[in-house]
């Protein structure tokens, strides 16, 4: 479904990631870790178009990206939820997931979605008119996922949704997320520095460090691998 | 100065305040909604206002092309009409200029494109008030209309004190509120309205979400332009004006824009409404020559007392 091959980012002379290959397929759920600075957020940047390679291909259900703009990628069926949430903070939650559903496809089953995103969040039904901005980090995170899954995409990506957030609601994310993976069938690309809890969710995870990957496999290859067990996991 | 005059005066000021104000109100929420959703400061919107006046002119006199509604009706269908007119030279100004030094293109650099904007918007603002020199002359202009030397009297019921309120201005007045009404309805309620709310609070969001941005700003400018020039339709109607009008407007705008907390599209029409209040109460105790330093000493007063602006507000947690 998204296939990223060989690709290059710079900026100003910085290399951010170099040689990045990587593949989604239908129906999957891929995880990207890494530690910080590892090129992870620019990569999420770069697939929905705002940042612009320097080399490399990106491809979405067989279509290259090149020639496609950031706004039009959205309608093609991607979602990015981007990191730190970046709600619409003087808007209402509603106008917000309303604004998810922008492009076509999204509205077209908007009544379904936003019955589907208040089943999953409860508490963004309670909360339609209050704006956003008023809200805690784990319910701006909610909106911000509900946000994604409003224009009914083909493909979800989810950059850090545990940042900044307690345990226990990040449990309750990670919970939503493996939802609407198994149950609405949207393929996820999620980055995360919760390591453990990410991997375990994930068919294949990637391994980013310093702009390039350096490993990458299904989740038990990467659970066997010493240098994912030592840096990530505190294992031994 | 007995007390019939003196309730006549001030009750007189006090609807003179009012109808000039909205007519204030609504040129303000133009450059309100520009600073509002591109966060760009225009300082060319005075000419705006000015190509409003003169749009509305050439649709009224020079072309006739509105002779046939006749001196009552003509102007006003005049003025609503410069808004589309002014809006397309504001999207020409946008694409051609404008867009080089501002969205995307400028989010995250280091001024975010202020520098660029300032000395941009300042040049095109040169460029219009001496290209109109060159186009209209500087014989001062008005749309005339009988309505502006005839008015509706109100007797008070206190003596003979009566209250006159001027029939162009009048029309005017309402349909400036109209015309805000409606800009308000469309910001709130419609899916254009909502997306650029949504562009304006975090475009980058807005990318991710397939609102085109740039397309979005493009919108925004041009209504921008077309409203203040709405506004200038509408002040043309009692006012006489040349290619210079624009710069005693800009620093009402300004201020308006200010006083009703920046970025609030609804307040720019409220500081409007203020500013034009204070300056026609204040030719009641100053000559004329200072009725625009009472702006300023009100406007200083606010700003002390609340500087997020009447009605700014903050949508951050706190």
């Amino acid at each position: 479904m998204l296939e990223v091959s060989n690709l290059s980012v710079s900026y100003g002379g910085l290399r951010a990631l170099t040689d990045v290959t990587l593949t989604v397929a239908e129906g999957q759920f891929v995880t990207v870790v890494g530690p910080n600075g590892a090129g992870k957020t620019t990569l999420f940047k770069t697939i929905s178009g705002v940042v612009k390679p320097s080399a490399g291909k990106i491809s979405f259900l067989g279509k290259d990206l090149a020639t496609i703009s950031a706004a039009q990628r959205a309608h093609l069926g991607i979602a990015h939820v981007p990191e730190g949430r970046q709600v619409f903070k003087t808007l209402t939650v509603r106008e917000n997931l309303e604004m998810g559903a922008y492009p076509e496809a999204g509205r077209a089953k908007w009544t379904h979605t936003i019955d589907r995103i208040h089943t999953l969040f409860p508490i963004l039904a309670e909360r339609a008119q209050q704006l956003a901005g008023t809200l805690s980090g784990g319910e701006q995170q909610m909106v911000a996922i509900g946000r994604g899954l409003a224009c009914a995409p083909r493909l979800l990506m989810l950059d850090e949704p545990s940042m900044g957030l307690a345990p226990a609601v990040t449990d309750t994310i990670f919970e939503r997320v493996q939802q609407i993976h198994k149950e609405d069938g949207v393929t996820i690309l999620l980055v995360e520095q919760r390591v453990a809890e990410a991997l375990e969710l994930s068919d294949h995870g990637y391994v980013l460090e310093t702009g390039r990957v350096v490993l990458d496999g299904p989740y038990e290859t990467l659970l066997a691998d010493d240098r994912v067990r030592k840096s990530y996991l505190g294992l031994t | 100065m007995d007390i019939e005059s003196l309730i006549e005066n001030v009750l007189n000021a006090l609807t003179a305040g009012v109808t000039i104000g909205c007519i204030y109100g609504l040129m303000c929420i133009g450059l309100g909604l520009i600073f509002g959703i591109m966060k760009v400061v225009n300082f060319a919107q005075g000419e705006l206002l000015m190509l409003g006046m003169f749009a509305s002119l050439y649709l009224v006199t020079g072309g006739g092309i509105l002779a046939f509604l006749g001196p009552n009706i003509g102007p006003f269908v005049g003025a609503l009409l410069a808004g589309p007119i002014v809006f397309v030279v504001g999207a020409l100004i946008h694409k051609f200029l404008i867009s080089r030094v501002s969205g995307l293109k400028t989010a995250g650099s280091i001024d975010d494109g202020h520098f660029g904007q300032l000395i941009v918007t300042l040049g095109i603002s040169l460029i219009l008030q001496n290209g109109g020199m060159i186009v209209f002359g500087s014989t001062p202009f008005t749309v005339r209309t009988p309505l502006s030397s005839s008015a509706i009297e109100v007797a008070v019921g206190y003596g003979d004190a009566t209250v006159f309120l001027n029939k162009a201005k009048l029309i005017a007045c309402a349909i400036a509120i109209a015309s805000a009404l409606a800009l308000y309805l469309v910001m709130e309620f419609t899916r254009i309205g909502k997306a650029l709310r949504a562009a304006a609070d975090n475009p980058t969001a807005a990318t991710y979400m397939g609102i085109d941005v740039d397309k979005y700003y493009r919108m925004a400018f041009g209504m921008g332009c077309g409203i203040t020039a709405i506004a200038g339709g509408l002040m043309a109607t009692y006012l006489s004006f040349g290619p210079f009008v624009g710069f005693d407007y800009v620093i009402i705008m300004y201020s308006g824009v200010v006083l009703g907390g920046i970025g609030s599209i609804m307040g720019a029409f409220w500081g409007g409404l203020t500013v034009g209040f204070v300056q026609q109460f204040s030719a009641l105790l100053l000559p004329p020559q200072l009725q625009n330093a009472m702006i300023f000493i009100v406007f200083l007063l606010i700003v002390l007392l609340r500087p997020q602006g009447l009605f700014g507000r903050s949508a951050e947690r706190a």
